[in-house]
């Protein structure tokens, strides 16, 4: 079943638009990367699709519904930076979340947690820089959402850290479930990808699977990447 | 979905609050004994101290009362306009709710502000001969009495003017925090600047309302009116107007604020 | 079990490849229970379609099967594992006389060669570049 659904997705600021007559459909059961150089459109399609900005014309759906209220309980999102309030605790992000999330597995986010020893009564702002982002990803993670929107989970964190995260959305992964992981380091997400979109300047250029791809073209995801953006 | 917006918003708020107002009854409590032991003490260090102490207890006051407003911003700021907005407005919620939240707990901290300045100005001045002098002699009986003679006197409708009090009241602590709002949404609805667009748009509306309400109540003579009620009939006119022109204030201010936040919200 | 990816070639066949060394070498031993589809795909890095694609066809050729609710094993028919080693070398050693022919040697130099190279003491430490 198509759970984002883009139909001719026009979003401008001002005179440049952003987005530029995106027409796509992402099925559930697949991991799916969101491709693109820096500025090509993948957060503002992202925040699209989470109701943060209104489609300047066309339409997106998300599980049939346009982005809301509704939506938004089926959707769990990584936005692009660390935004959970940093005066909270451990525990009291783990309330938050159960409070708000009927479909938060709050176990599952403690075993997690306990498992890279943060303390429950931490507060976020004492955490570094990549425990934040380990600890938002587990939030995000731990809900059981029909949609994943994962934005630049992995910019900007060391190696093991990257690692990390991206054995986190494996381990995590619900066949049921889409998951959309926005990125340019494409080598570090490929073998985690079933399916990529390619988007620049704010259209789609390519959506294909990883593997096709690699058959016949005989080259890896990165290597087509190069060669379809080079400047 | 709104009560849990609103156990949220208070846990976020009482952490600011709650030590604020126990410092306010705190330097409440000093100001009492400087007023009572150290100011007319004849030696110079107890002068001094008592001095601070008042001065202390004087900008606790006036401190916790900007403090409150500062908080309605901020948190309006910082949880929906700034990073957090990202958590905010991808919660299963409506920012109808999202503002109504921010908007309700505003106004339970303004008010429990002012009980808070109350308790803090009566422990401030309480003495415990003047209490006993108080509790002796025959005061609530005489309170009362002049109460009566005034309700006989004008035709007092107490309850009436009571509820009409609370009402302004808390449409008043409505309208100021959308004012703020509203001014907010729209500055940082833009890519740059925004919180320096925010205060010319903050000015720039009370600069239209008021200009729009000084119009509307000149043209059609409604202060005229008044001139010819008696006492009694012409509070109840104040009253009910105000809340009127305060209703129909925070009615546009909150069409602008939730207009912005899902039309136009632009979250850096 | 270490997982490795060329660039060149699908995943999916990467992982059949892969696997099938496990199973050959003994990592995976015969009638073994394997690791479910997720703690393959956490293992290895990969997505968990593409695993359970690779194991489907794995499954298909015969070297593991299912059982419906104790999960996927490895078979015990030792002829089929051995067929599936034989298979494997002798890809192995196509590729190595394809290098070798693009670097101009004949089949009777290449065979010198590997005579000549000291194959016994790589073996003792149990060195095979893989």
């Amino acid at each position: 079943m198509a759970i984002l659904e883009c139909k001719e997705l026009v979003k401008s600021y001002g005179k440049a638009a952003a987005l530029d007559g995106v027409n796509l459909t992402v099925e559930s059961g697949h991991i799916v990367g969101l491709l693109g150089p820096n500025g090509s459109g993948k957060t503002t399609l992202i925040k699209l699709a989470n109701g943060l900005l209104t489609p300047t014309s066309g339409e997106i759906l998300v599980d049939g519904k346009k982005p809301g209220k509704e939506t938004h309980s089926v959707v769990s999102y990584l936005p692009e930076r660390t935004c959970v309030p940093l005066w909270m605790s451990t525990r009291k992000l783990l309330d938050f979340y159960q409070d708000f999330y009927a479909d938060f597995r709050r176990e599952r986010a403690e075993e997690m947690l306990q498992h890279l020893n943060i303390r429950m009564d931490q507060t976020i702002k004492q955490m570094s820089k990549g425990t934040r982002e380990k600890v938002q990803l587990i939030m995000v993670m731990s809900r059981a959402a029909k949609l994943y929107l994962l934005d630049e989970p992995i910019g900007g964190v060391d190696p093991a850290t990257r690692d990390y995260i991206l054995n986190t959305i494996i381990n995590n992964y619900d066949p049921e479930a889409a998951v959309i992981i926005s990125t340019h380091l494409i080598a570090d997400v490929e073998q985690v990808l079933d399916e990529i979109i390619f988007i620049n300047q704010g259209q789609i250029v390519l959506q294909s699977s990883v593997d096709q791809i690699r058959e016949e073209k005989g080259m890896s995801v990165d290597a087509l990447f190069r060669e379809v953006f080079k400047c | 979905m709104l009560r849990k917006l609103l156990k949220h918003e208070f846990r976020a708020t009482a952490r600011v609050m709650g030590p604020l107002f126990l410092v306010i009854l705190v330097l409440a409590l000093g100001a009492n004994l400087s007023i009572r032991f150290m100011l007319d003490a004849d030696s110079f260090i107890p002068n001094l101290l008592g001095g601070l102490l008042m001065m202390a207890f004087v900008i606790g006051m006036t401190g916790l009362i900007i403090m409150s407003i500062v908080l309605m911003v901020n948190r309006f700021r910082t949880n929906l306009m700034g990073d957090e907005g990202y958590v905010m407005f991808t919660l299963p919620a409506s920012s109808h709710q999202l503002v109504w939240s921010k908007i309700i707990v505003s106004t339970v901290w303004f008010i429990a502000t002012g009980i808070v300045e109350c308790a803090a100005l009566l422990i401030c001045a309480a003495d415990l001969d003047l209490i006993q002098e108080i509790f002796s002699s025959d005061f609530f009986f005489r309170v009362s009495q002049v109460i009566q003679e005034l309700v006989q006197e004008y035709g007092l409708n107490l309850p009436v003017m009571a509820l009409e009090l609370i009402v302004l009241c808390l449409v008043g602590c409505a309208v100021l925090c959308l004012e703020f709002y509203a001014a907010m949404a729209v500055g940082h609805s833009f890519a740059n600047h925004k919180m320096a667009l925010s205060v010319v748009f903050f000015f720039g509306f009370q600069f239209v309302m008021q200009l729009a309400g000084g119009l509307i109540l000149n043209s059609n003579g409604l202060w005229e009116s008044f001139y010819y009620l008696d006492g009694m009939e012409s509070f109840h006119q104040m009253m009910g107007i105000s809340i009127v022109i305060s209703l129909v204030t925070g009615v546009i201010y909150y069409f602008i604020t939730s207009t912005m936040l899902k039309k136009r919200l632009n979250l850096q | 079990m270490k997982w490795q990816f060329s660039n060149d070639a699908p995943i999916y066949s990467q992982l059949i490849e892969q696997v099938t060394v496990g199973i050959v070498s003994g990592a995976f031993p015969p009638g073994e229970r394997l690791p479910s589809v997720r703690d393959l795909a956490v293992e290895a890095g990969v997505n968990p379609n593409t695993m359970q694609r690779a194991l489907t066809e794995l499954e298909r050729d015969g070297l593991v099967y299912s059982q419906r609710t104790a999960g996927r094993f490895v078979t015990e028919d030792r002829d089929m594992i051995g067929a599936a080693k034989q298979n494997l070398a002798e890809s192995q050693i196509r590729n190595f006389l394809t290098a070798m022919v693009r670097l101009g040697y004949d089949k009777e130099e290449i065979v010198a060669l590997v005579r000549q190279e000291n194959v016994g003491e790589e073996l003792r430490n149990g060195d095979f570049g893989m």
